[in-house]
């Protein structure tokens, strides 16, 4: 459809009754089609005749309002311009060209309010448009006095709830106005600084007849498009498919992780890396982290050493990794011990009261021992801080000793070595003053977040789209 | 015009004007095509219907009956119109009476 200037006394010809088709019907419920851009279709039990999105610029309004009126569907949405005309906000937001030329585009810039109501009657009378959107609305609310804007207001809203459209109304207001006791629906556009990061945020004020068991989710415009994230969920591993091997990247190591080796560009042999987590992330998506590395270093014929996080369960390690590259290749190039395990200890002659050094000297002993078995020599060591702190809590200086003899000692080989280290660690600062790199995962609204400190990147959530091992990591932005 | 086609056609503007505001009252007779002329209450009634739906359209009529009845000083208590009544009815026995 074509851009058009709204002419108050001539219906535009779109609306010209005997083209128009009947109303939307059942499939067009408007709570699906909310719930649908904003993912919270479970949480939509009621209808949301009118929603207002409201933020400061820059904070995505515009490309949530128009993803409202993508899913609309084609030929059913009008978008009413009081700020832009169609060829900038083209030009703004290009991944919504193709929405824009799908729906009807209204340039109001110079209209009136009554102008504006007459084109509204004439867009929700014929009930060919399902949604329409205003943006923004303030600006032509503010050429009104209170009362006046109040009862243009309840005018529209009396037009919607009789029509049957959706109306949305984009306000860069921040402050609660008229409109915010009128409006069915209430979302807010944030954007607050993490850990020297913007992270957007969107909030539901309200959304009548609606139950909401969360009112904050963290989203992203990548690419132009919005895209929230859901709490974090636990992945089911019991649907995990054949990992691919990856190569090395250069001189460096893979992380057995296209995400992650695009995030840190791999693991330089005899390098460090902390993964410093707050105590509100799941393990499971430490998992994404521990895990594929060391199944990729199997399966390119190398060894690994794990120290698993505490509460791992052993079956659960073994039961994954086995099926990720093989019961022989576990058995013959992995050893993993649990630390908190006596019968480890007692395996490898060690008492139960073991100390730093002891530990150290397993670790050393089982890393020449598999490093014979690696196909290039190198061995890869993933070591719970957390675990080691627990045993060690009344002799944390021998630990913080020994950690560093091992980094030290891996700057050396072509070992690659991951810390998981909790961040209310009391060697924290020591231990992260002596890695080669270093990245930080936290939560926030349910959403697990990553980002590297050292190389510096940008903040990622991290789901497991793909596969239940490996981390998908999408940028906010 | 008469004088209560003059009262009618003010009625109308104030009584929507008092509900919809001067932008809404004039985008609703603008839509309605009914800015210079005088509306017919039953036409005026099933547009108005067509756009506010039942429920608004009461709200809207019994503000025009209201500002009517203010303006040839009649009683409201003699309109009956606290609940549902018919526009075109009332608007008919108004005039008769003001023709009295």
């Amino acid at each position: 459809m074509t851009t058009r200037k709204y002419q108050a006394q001539k219906p535009p010809a779109q609306l010209d009754s005997q083209t128009l088709t009947a109303g939307s019907g059942a499939e067009d419920l408007i709570e699906t089609r909310i719930a649908s851009v904003l993912g919270l279709k479970q949480f939509m039990q009621g209808p949301i005749r009118t929603l207002l999105i409201k933020g400061l610029a820059g904070t995505g309004k515009t490309t949530v309002a128009l993803e409202i009126l993508k899913a609309a569907g084609k030929g059913k949405g009008a978008y009413v311009s009081s700020r832009v005309p169609k060829e900038l906000l083209e030009t703004h937001i290009p991944a919504m060209k193709e929405t824009l030329h799908n729906q009807e585009f209204l340039d109001i810039r110079l209209e009136d309010a009554s102008s504006v109501l007459d084109l509204v009657m004439k867009l929700t009378e014929p009930k060919k448009y399902v949604t329409i959107v205003f943006d923004s609305w303030d600006a032509l609310a503010k050429e009104l006095d209170p009362r006046e804007r109040l009862r243009a207001e309840k005018t529209l809203m009396a037009l919607a709830h009789n029509s049957g459209a959706q109306l949305v109304f984009v306000s860069e207001e921040p402050t609660a106005t008229t409109i915010d006791y009128l409006v069915d629906g209430i979302l807010e556009l944030v954007m607050v600084e993490e850990q020297d990061r913007t992270v957007r945020e969107f909030i539901i004020h309200k959304l009548r007849g609606t139950k909401i068991p969360q009112r904050k989710y963290i989203y992203t415009l990548l690419e132009g498009k919005f895209t929230f994230f859901g709490p974090y969920t636990i992945p089911d591993y019991a649907k995990m498919s054949k990992i691919t091997q990856r190569p090395d990247i250069g001189g460096s190591y893979s992380f057995g992780s296209g995400a992650l080796d695009r995030l840190f560009g791999g693991m330089i042999p005899g390098s460090t890396l902390s993964i410093e987590y707050d105590e509100n992330v799941p393990y499971s998506a430490l998992r994404a982290i521990e895990y594929p590395p060391i199944i990729n270093f199997l399966s390119r014929g190398r060894s690994a050493i794990l120290l698993p996080l505490p509460g791992a369960n052993d079956e659960m390690i073994s039961s994954i990794l086995t099926k990720a590259v093989g019961k022989g290749v576990v058995n013959d190039r992995l050893r993993t011990i649990n630390i908190l395990r006596t019968s480890d200890l007692k395996t490898a002659s060690l008492p139960k009261n073991a100390t730093p050094q002891e530990i150290h000297e397993i670790v050393t002993n089982e890393t020449a021992a598999l490093r014979k078995k690696s196909a290039d020599k190198s061995v890869l060591l993933v070591k719970s801080v957390s675990a080691l702190e627990n045993l060690f809590a009344s002799d944390l200086d021998s630990l913080l000793e020994v950690t560093s003899q091992e980094i030290i000692t891996l700057q050396q080989s072509h070992d690659a070595h991951i810390l998981f280290l909790p961040k209310d660690s009391p060697i924290r600062s020591r231990i992260l003053s002596m890695s080669s790199s270093y990245a930080k995962l936290f939560v926030r609204d349910g959403t697990v977040l990553m980002f590297g400190v050292r190389p510096h990147t940008g903040i990622y959530a991290l789901q497991h789209l793909e596969d239940p091992i490996s981390p998908s990591l999408t940028q906010l932005v | 015009m008469g004088g209560f086609s003059v009262a009618f056609a003010s009625a109308v503007h104030g009584g929507l004007d008092r509900i919809l505001g001067q932008s809404g009252a004039e985008a609703v007779l603008l839509h309605m095509k009914m800015t210079n002329d005088l509306p017919d209450p039953a036409e005026f009634h099933r547009k108005l219907l067509t756009l506010f739906g039942a429920q608004g359209t009461l709200s809207l009529e019994r503000a025009i009956v209201k500002d009517l009845a203010i303006r040839l000083s009649w009683s409201l208590s003699l309109l009956k119109i606290e609940d549902s009544f018919d526009f075109s009815e009332t608007m008919r026995a108004i005039e008769k009476g003001a023709k009295a």
